[in-house]
């Protein structure tokens, strides 16, 4: 009988302890998500008290709305372009910086450096660098470059530029962890079998990575499908909708057009949209994993 | 074999000075006069010059920036480790099928973007009185951060043996006694890793005050800078000297802290 009291007891405090953090959860995840959830199916402008519910009517325009669909190419163009761009220089870099080279702690921390700055303060600094540092650098050798956030055809790269340039550092680290974790026999022996550097790399670092390359293909993907400062605080969607992605699209929708159930709307789709393509990447690269 | 060292290390040296390129600009803007940057953008300034700091220190309210930012972060950080240590222990060491279906319930909300859930928490924070105050934010950052930060400890607390919990237990000490007394003190390591990786998030963090903080008084650092880009944007230089102004705080903590940021995310790489 007390050794039931006892385990009662004990158990009673981890749900005790438990409470807070389910709490904080529930508040600042769920309720808002099933809120959301709920204003989706209502004609909502955001501000006044009374809700209309109209059913499924949000979904059926938002899937016919020509600009939904614009900021969702938008938005899986930047995102795919990123996390290719991002993992082979990260790659590249770790594997440089991976290598017995002088000073190579200094060298990690400049490439990571651009990583911690505020994104309001890398969009300004690279705006004044593209509008008027470039020009007059290119100026010196004749040539004459125009800011890239400008021109309709070149702004989403010209933001991608910036962003491969402030995420290049995490993925970074991960690679070098990676790198670090793979046994030095496993090279020798294969450069005693007669591989070079080439082969070496491609048939035992690559394969002994793919736990590596998994996570950040996963990250920077997720993560550039759900890009909203950067754009928000360099091009804000233009010039003419070339950069609008889907999350400063609903941003704008809720908050400045007063279509809150909308908005919301268009918000449920790219969730289940972002689920779909975290579920089918993580499976497609786990099956090319190997163990040690 | 020298020379392929050699032509990597001047690679990496070329790669280094094209990363850091951006930040120089930024740096010389900050030090030269209007008249200065008109004749010649790239030039070093004449002579060493701190006159757009200080003219920015007055515009702006940096102080006041500093402290919001400060409190805000200080406050989420300190929420977002205790109440993920406590649930991650709990998790770790209860073992019934309820504590394995909260850990899969904080796991699967690691999937919810802010971005969804954007408009809902505005509307949730206005009508709960939330907005403009550090304690309304410090919920929020709380019920993010406590995703990850429960699969970071309860990780962690599984790999520590059980038997001096056993001990201690036999001995008549209760469970929050184990928990401060015996597990506390070995949680620094993982500590370390869930506070850098968080403020170095809400340090950064725009949209959130973006939506929370819109009154004055209560901007953050991000924030601020962002309005004061808008409000001084023919004012080139003093822009800059703002911007260098508000990366030193985040920059010095870095530099600080760099071991621990690196383990942090390679840590994190694994337990994701």
């Amino acid at each position: 009988m007390q050794a039931l009291r006892k385990t009662f007891k004990r158990e009673m405090w981890y749900v005790l302890f438990l409470v807070p953090g389910l709490f904080l959860f529930t508040f600042a995840v769920i309720v808002p998500l099933v809120t959301g959830a709920r204003y989706s199916f209502t004609s909502w402008d955001g501000i006044s008290s009374k809700l209309t519910y109209i059913g499924w009517d949000n979904y059926v325009n938002a899937v016919q709305d020509s600009d939904l669909w614009t900021a969702l190419g938008n938005t899986f163009k930047y995102a795919i372009i990123m996390t290719v761009l991002v993992n082979v220089l990260s790659l590249l870099f770790a594997l440089l910086l991976d290598s017995y080279l002088p000073a190579r702690n200094l060298f990690r921390t400049m490439f990571f450096l651009p990583s911690i700055i505020s994104v309001v303060l890398t969009g300004y600094i690279w705006s004044y660098n593209y509008s008027q540092g470039f020009p007059k650098l290119f100026a010196a050798f004749g040539m004459d470059v125009t800011s890239p956030l400008g021109n309709p055809h070149y702004a989403l790269f010209g933001l991608i530029v910036v962003a491969v340039w402030q995420g290049i550092g995490p993925p970074m680290i991960i690679y070098i962890a990676g790198l670090q974790g793979i046994p030095g026999e496993l090279l020798e022996s294969a450069k005693i079998d007669g591989a070079g550097a080439f082969r070496a790399f491609r048939n035992v670092t690559l394969p002994l990575l793919a736990p590596s390359i998994t996570i950040n293909m996963l990250l920077t993907l997720t993560g550039s499908l759900k890009v909203f400062d950067l754009v928000y605080v360099t091009t804000n969607g233009g010039p003419s909708f070339s950069t609008e992605v889907i999350t400063t699209f609903v941003y704008k929708t809720a908050f400045s057009s007063f279509k809150a159930g909308y908005g919301m709307a268009m918000s449920m789709i790219f969730f289940v949209v972002l689920v779909v393509v975290t579920v089918v990447q993580v499976s497609i690269f786990r099956k090319r994993e190997v163990d040690l | 074999m020298r020379g392929t060292k050699i032509a990597v290390f001047a690679l990496v040296l070329l790669l280094a000075a094209v990363f850091m390129f951006p930040l120089y600009v930024a740096l010389l803007m900050s030090m030269k006069s209007a008249k200065e940057t008109f004749d010649s953008f790239y030039a070093l300034p004449g002579s060493l010059n701190f006159s757009n700091f200080s003219h920015a220190w007055d515009t702006s309210k940096y102080p006041e920036a500093i402290t919001n930012s400060l409190i805000v972060t200080a406050l989420s950080v300190t929420v977002i480790i205790i109440v993920s240590a406590l649930s991650g222990y709990a998790i770790a060491r209860g073992n019934k099928p309820f504590y394995s279906i909260v850990y899969l319930l904080f796991l699967s909300g690691m999937m919810v973007p802010f971005q969804v859930t954007m408009l809902p928490l505005y509307k949730l924070g206005k009508s709960l009185h939330l907005l403009n105050s550090h304690w309304g934010i410090m919920l929020i950052y709380g019920g993010f951060g406590v995703q990850s930060g429960v699969l970071f400890y309860t990780g962690f607390v599984r790999g520590i043996s059980r038997e001096i919990e056993e001990a201690a237990r036999i001995d008549g000490c209760s469970t929050p006694g184990i928990f401060v007394r015996i597990i506390l003190p070995l949680l620094k390591p993982v500590t370390a890793t869930v506070l850098v990786l968080n403020v170095l998030y809400i340090w950064n963090d725009f949209l959130l005050p973006l939506l929370y903080l819109q009154d004055k008084s209560y901007r953050t650092i991000p924030l601020q800078q962002y309005f004061f880009f808008g409000q001084y944007s023919s004012d080139l230089n003093l822009a800059f000297a703002y911007a260098v102004m508000g990366m030193i705080p985040i920059v010095v903590f870095f530099l600080f802290m760099q071991r621990f940021i690196i383990k942090g995310i390679a840590a994190g790489a694994i337990k994701g």
